[in-house]
């Protein structure tokens, strides 16, 4: 699945490269994140619980930055499986300036996900992520402000 | 005048509207199937499977699992290395047959693949212990869709065949390459039948239970083939097949999907084994949507070719059969038989058919309600539609002309089969005359005038049932009966079919009572149960009455003779007749009842000469050939211009399957078979998605029809009774399926023709109905 959008956040383009690079602030941002621990450079061992209709669950996966271009791009790669099955993402996101003096970031990627995942709640994944990437984004802005 | 008691007793069973003896209880909720099976320290297996649909496994880690509350073992591919593959039962040259271990060893190869098993002492246990089992999946590319599995640079399902072949097939009867040189019309089209997932209502379930001190595994299972299973499955495990139990309790519905020998049925066993206790597996609905067979997956190519006249001279036919990832029995042998029906009920005589059988990362595609049948019926129907579109020529008109005469019978075919008996025209004429089809058109007309979709499809198929007469089936094509007369009079059939909705226990005991003169409640039909019944196939390929009802039938012409020669015994003459239930002195007028001579004959005070006593025969039938039923389906379809929504008005089914032993249950078997039919030409398909993730994975996704969404079925029939047994009778199991999907098609796509329509392919959602409506073909 495709998945593509923009967002922007009231802080300039340097704090908000920064803030997207910093685990801590990732945790707390990244909807059901339960920890997130340094495991390599730029690569982070998560576990986050995840809620699809009737399907929930833990899961346990990687979180890696790559591609790192600062402050214009890096590329976010999570991977995850538990019960429900398996999610796997590999985004880029592109940060520029707004015209209000904050952040415009666009994001493009593609999402698979497989096992009861993919069987029972694919009709609502579409909608799900959209609702998940607008969340990560708003805790962003409630942690700059 | 008053009915005397002699005269109901004469009145034969065989023909009458009973109804069916076996449903009390299955109505009622008190027949016992496999999950209604509980034993002494019963454990219960969960099975861990693949979410991925092509991966490596790199490691299992079951260490959480084993030390899980309520776990008694655990077990991976590495543990059942030894365990026989799962068999494929058909045999091309040239089949490539991929290791089908019952659980996977180092890869998988399809979502649901099974990879691990938790044994504990109850269900919920057994689950929350496999989700504690952690595997490391190196996840590989996969391929879902026959085509792309075809194209170079396509992944490999199995890394051994990189072009993704597993069988091709060619078929070549008549003289073709002369047909298309003096075709003058040519009609080509792509075809495709989509993927279904068959959907008993009971899933499939497992019991076994090793008895160690009698070296003996007994097998609880939902199967269509209990005896086939037994020597398969004590094959698997090395086990003496003598020391194999298969029992089949009731089975809530199978169409093929329980003709098959599963994984789970082999590795129950093995659990039974190792950990001596009794252990149940019974799969939930998401595990059968993944991992029960799914039927169908063709993509067919077809060009016909044919003169002005309408006059079919030949058809060239490319199949593309989605296999799946492994071959399961019968899997590679399905699309033959598409082949098989390819001229349908015409003359038609130049037939060149090639198949390609495709794996992908799916699950195998097997034996669905017809099996091969409605996909070819499906494209010749659709042909023939096309045709009569180009040359302008009235579907009802074109089908009459190219019928197989009445006088051609036997009738042999391009595709080398020799079609029994047969009056096509006959439920033609008759469906026609239902509908007023002239009046149908006049309106039709009228209708489009006011801007009103209204269609008229037609569907005169014939089938393949009675499968088969022994060369032609990978396991023998016959069937057994036993029938005993009991000391006491009770009759009892052991049949080697195994019934499991179609009505034998009723259509049976019709037989035996008319040839006994007893009553049909006197009559138990007994099946399923390995130790108890004698060796037979199954019940699959509508075969059950016309192949198991005949051995009845040849097992109860031997016992009426033992009957009259203990009744000569009994009434000192030779000269007896056996009728109502006695056997009658011509000399003196005195008669023995049935009862009175069974008695006697267990008794065995005074024997007829070379006669053993008791009243016992047993026949195994061997079939001279295939039957094959035929008719004619009309359906009138309106559209809503503004949802795409289609309304079925009216469906009409004529079907002729020879003699009836029971109108009602023949009547629910064509019932069923449109229900089937319907979900296939309107809503259902199991849909993969390009990773080979199953997105129809619950019935919230998957369409299967419901009772609402019925419309009325106006049931007729003709009667052309098969010479190949008997009874006369042809089957009809898969009727109602076969002959369904073409006419709805042709209905829904002559109410668009206006709009230049000349194809849609199944299911016509409302979504892919209302594009046409606005964009036209």
């Amino acid at each position: 699945m495709k998945i593509s959008g923009s967002y922007t956040l009231a802080v300039p383009q340097e704090q908000a490269y920064k803030m997207m690079q910093d685990p801590e602030v990732l945790a707390r941002a990244m909807p059901g994140c339960e920890t997130l621990e340094k495991i390599g450079e730029n690569e982070y061992r998560m576990k986050m619980k995840m809620v699809l209709a009737s399907l929930s669950g833990v899961f346990d996966g990687k979180v890696r930055i790559a591609d790192q271009n600062p402050p214009e791009s890096f590329r976010l790669i999570v991977e995850g499986s538990g019960r429900p099955g398996f999610i796997k993402g590999d985004g880029l996101l592109k940060l520029s300036p707004s015209a209000t003096g904050g952040t415009d970031v666009a994001y493009d990627g593609d999402v698979q996900v497989g096992g009861t995942i993919a069987a029972v709640g694919q009709r609502l994944l579409d909608g799900t992520a959209k609702i998940l990437i607008k969340k990560f984004f708003e805790k962003l802005t409630a942690h700059a402000a | 005048m008053a009915t005397t008691i002699a005269e109901i007793q004469k009145e034969k069973q065989v023909g009458k509207r009973l109804r069916r003896r076996e449903d009390p209880r299955l109505i009622t909720g008190t027949a016992t199937y496999v999950d209604d099976i509980q034993m002494e320290g019963m454990q219960y297996a969960a099975i861990l499977r693949s979410p991925h649909a092509a991966a490596k496994i790199r490691s299992i880690d079951t260490k959480l699992a084993e030390k899980a509350p309520g776990v008694i073992a655990v077990y991976t591919g590495k543990d059942t290395e030894k365990v026989g593959a799962v068999p494929c039962g058909a045999s091309l040259p040239g089949l490539r047959v991929p290791h089908h271990n019952i659980l996977a060893v180092n890869r998988v190869y399809f979502v649901g693949h099974p990879v691990a098993v938790v044994v504990a002492q109850n269900r919920y246990l057994a689950q929350d212990a496999a989700d504690l089992i952690e595997v490391d999946y190196e996840p590989t590319a996969a391929v879902a869709e026959p085509e792309k599995a075809l194209a170079s640079g396509a992944p490999a399902v199995h890394p051994e065949w990189p072009d993704n072949v597993a069988f091709t097939y060619h078929q070549d009867g008549g003289d073709v390459d002369k047909a298309f040189a003096q075709a003058e019309v040519i009609i080509k089209q792509r075809i495709t039948s989509q993927r279904l997932i068959p959907m008993a209502m009971e899933t499939r379930g497992v019991v076994a239970e090793f008895r160690a001190a009698d070296r003996q595994l007994n097998l609880y299972t939902s199967t269509q083939i209990p005896h086939l299973v037994r020597t398969l499955v004590a094959s698997m495990l090395s086990l003496d097949e003598n020391r194999v139990r298969v029992i089949t309790p009731e089975v809530g519905g199978g169409f093929g999907s329980k003709l098959n020998v599963y994984a789970e049925e082999a590795l129950m066993g093995f659990l039974a084994q190792k950990t001596g206790k009794p252990v149940k597996w019974i799969e939930s609905r998401r595990e059968n949507f993944l991992c029960t067979i799914h039927g169908r997956g063709h993509v067919d190519y077809y060009e016909l070719a044919a003169k002005r006249d309408g006059t079919i001279l030949g058809i060239k036919l490319k199949i593309i059969q989605d296999v799946g990832s492994y071959l399961q029995l019968l899997t590679a042998a399905i699309p033959t038989l598409s082949v098989l029906m390819m001229p349908g009920i015409y003359n038609i005589p130049s037939i060149r058919a090639d198949i390609v059988g495709v794996f992908t990362n799916c699950m195998p595609t097997d034996a669905y309600r017809g099996a091969g049948r409605p996909e070819a019926t499906h494209g010749i129907e659709r042909m023939v539609d096309i045709l009569a579109d180009e040359l302008n020529i009235d579907p009802a008109e074109i089908r009459l002309k190219n019928f197989v005469a009445n006088d051609k019978f036997p009738y042999a075919t391009a595709t080398g089969l020799m079609y029994d008996s047969g009056n096509y025209a006959a439920p033609l004429k008759k469906a026609l005359d239902m509908v007023h089809y002239k009046k149908l058109r006049q309106e039709q007309a009228e209708a489009r005038k006011q801007g009103k979709w209204l269609g008229i499809g037609i569907s005169t198929y014939g089938e393949i049932c009675a499968i088969g007469p022994s060369p032609a089936t990978p396991a023998g094509g016959w069937e057994s009966a036993t029938v005993k007369v009991e000391p006491s009079g009770k009759v009892t059939i052991m049949t080697g079919a195994c019934p499991h909705g179609q009505g034998e226990e009723t259509t049976f005991a019709q037989i035996a009572a008319d040839e006994l003169g007893v009553s049909v409640d006197d009559v138990l039909v007994v099946w399923g149960d390995t130790a108890v019944v004698q060796y037979g196939i199954g019940t699959f390929g509508s075969r059950g009455t016309a192949i198991g009802g005949t051995a009845v039938y040849y097992a109860l012409q031997d016992l009426k003779e033992k009957i009259r020669k203990f009744g000569a015994v009994l009434l000192e003459d030779d000269d007896v007749a056996l009728a109502d239930g006695k056997v009658t002195s011509k000399k003196t007028g005195q008669s023995k009842s049935v009862p009175e001579i069974a008695a006697a004959a267990y008794r065995a005070m005074k024997l007829p000469p070379n006669t053993e006593p008791g009243l016992v025969s047993t026949h195994f039938w061997e079939p001279p050939n295939f039957t094959f039923p035929f008719g004619t389906h009309i359906v009138v379809t309106e559209i809503d211009g503004e949802t795409g929504d289609i309304k079925i008005r009216r469906y009409v089914a004529v079907d002729d399957c020879g003699n009836q032993i029971n109108p009602l249950i023949v009547a629910g078997q064509v019932h069923g078979g449109v229900a089937q039919g319907l979900g296939q030409s309107l809503w259902e398909q199991a849909v993969y998605d390009d990773s080979g993730q199953l997105l129809t994975g619950e019935l919230t996704d998957y369409a299967v029809p419901r009772a609402h969404m019925m419309p009325w079925i106006e049931a007729e029939h003709t009667t052309t009774p098969s010479p190949v047994n008997p009874l006369g009778v042809k089957g009809v199991g898969e009727a109602g399926t076969i002959g369904c999907s073409p006419a709805v098609v042709n209905s829904v796509v002559d109410a668009l023709s206006p709009l230049g329509v000349r194809h849609i392919d199944m299911p016509l959602t409302p979504e892919k109905i209302w594009k046409l409506l606005r964009k036209g073909a």
